[in-house]
């Protein structure tokens, strides 16, 4: 389970790339159509959360990442790995 | 004692290539990234990154502290044709910001990373580094964006420039499926649109080699072509739809049409914040291609392009790795 602490810094991300206020971005929602990042802004968003938690994120893993469960996901995995 | 080489656009597509080639040459460099951009290859590289934002000139000014060479890739591109003032001042403007901080950190050599579209035709045979276009091309904003900041770079004093012209690059690292998008779509089995014309094709790994080498060898020439090969763009899917098992693509579009397709293309992208499917600046690439003679960097820099089919299978391997591709190819020509 992720922490909340962990949880909210991932949205305050997620709403400083998207412009979506942080209380509107929800669990389900998809990277491009409900967030409107495109695949650029996505990779982007992998990337400021790697470097936000000092995780390493491959390629092949960042460009499969297209919703805010995924990205929850990784967090969630990687940053116990860490 | 290995100089030290400042990398701006270090993330970027040729840019983790001259990282790569950089080591291979004994160069540790420093990598400057802007605040959000996508540093994934630079963190799995165990990179050493600096901030660097091209319109923040504190932050050139501490990127470049103690550099001897920068080597520069992140010269502005426009993702669309649309805004030709804009495009061109801040073009401008930043070339300018990195060229101050230079002299402000006293840098000896900046190798400046332009394109082929600055090369000029000429009547008796491919053109080589000699053929520069006098004024801008128009041909379009990118020709124009390209040569305005390549004659920003040439005419800085005090500074040893060397300019590198690499060709449109197919291989593993193009994340944002630049130059390779026309080769995914065929491969998906879209038909894409496409005007005719020559397109220059190079490695990013070929292109990267030719780059560090320019920033490292002292007897570097001053301006450099990076390309491989120049084929005809409609001849070249014809062959890729062959080896993808695909229907051939359609016959090519006047430049005319492909030219008015694309600017409506880019409008609507623009207006909707979406990719266009059509882009203005590789129409214009490919309608005014000219063939182009690599070989000043192979005599040279000692660089020897691989054959373009590696370069193919590297960058079809990669692309599938990432699911850019539908699955791997089978058929090899």
């Amino acid at each position: 389970m992720i922490a909340p602490a962990t949880e909210a810094r991932i949205y305050k991300i997620l709403s400083d790339l998207s412009a979506v206020p942080q209380q509107q971005i929800k669990r389900g929602d998809r990277l491009r159509e409900d967030l409107g990042l495109d695949s650029v802004s996505s990779m982007e968003l992998v990337s400021m959360l790697s470097e936000e938690f000092s995780i390493d994120v491959e390629l092949e893993e960042a460009v499969r990442i297209t919703d805010v469960a995924g990205l929850l996901a990784l967090a969630e995995n990687r940053i116990g790995d860490a | 004692m290995a100089p030290e080489v400042l990398v701006l656009g270090s993330n970027g597509f040729i840019g983790l290539h001259v990282v790569d080639a950089l080591r291979a040459e004994g160069v540790e460099p420093r990598c400057g990234r802007r605040p959000r951009s996508n540093v994934l290859g630079l963190r799995s590289r165990k990179a050493r990154m600096v901030p660097a934002d091209l319109d923040d000139p504190a932050s050139l000014d501490a990127a470049m502290q103690g550099v001897h060479t920068v080597v520069h890739l992140a010269g502005h591109y426009p993702r669309t044709s649309t805004d030709r003032p804009g495009t061109l001042a801040l073009g401008e403007r930043q070339s300018r910001a990195v060229i101050a901080a230079a002299h402000r950190a006293r840098v000896s050599r900046l190798v400046y990373v332009s394109s082929t579209a600055t090369v000029a035709p000429r009547r008796d045979g491919p053109s080589s580094e000699d053929d520069r276009f006098a004024r801008p091309p128009a041909h379009g904003l990118y020709h124009d964006l390209k040569w305005t900041m390549e004659s920003i770079f040439e005419a800085a004093a005090d500074l040893d420039v060397r300019i590198a012209l690499p060709a449109g690059c197919i291989g593993p690292g193009d994340l944002r499926l630049g130059t390779s998008a026309l080769i995914v779509a065929l491969a998906r089995g879209d038909d894409p649109p496409h005007p005719d014309g020559i397109v220059s094709l190079v490695d990013p790994r070929d292109a990267a080699i030719g780059i560090a080498r320019m920033a490292l060898r002292e007897a570097a020439p001053r301006r450099v072509i990076l390309s491989q090969s120049s084929v005809p763009l409609h001849g070249l899917l014809v062959a890729l739809s062959r080896r993808y098992g695909v229907r051939e693509p359609c016959a090519p579009m006047s430049p005319r049409v492909a030219k008015a397709l694309a600017d409506d293309a880019e409008r609507q992208a623009v207006a909707s914040h979406s990719r266009p499917r059509m882009v203005r600046e590789i129409v214009d690439l490919v309608v005014h291609g000219v063939p182009l003679r690599g070989d000043l960097a192979e005599q040279t820099l000692g660089l020897r392009y691989r054959p373009f089919s590696d370069s193919l299978s590297d960058f079809e391997t990669w692309a599938s790795r990432l699911g850019f591709f539908p699955t791997p190819p089978e058929a090899r020509p």
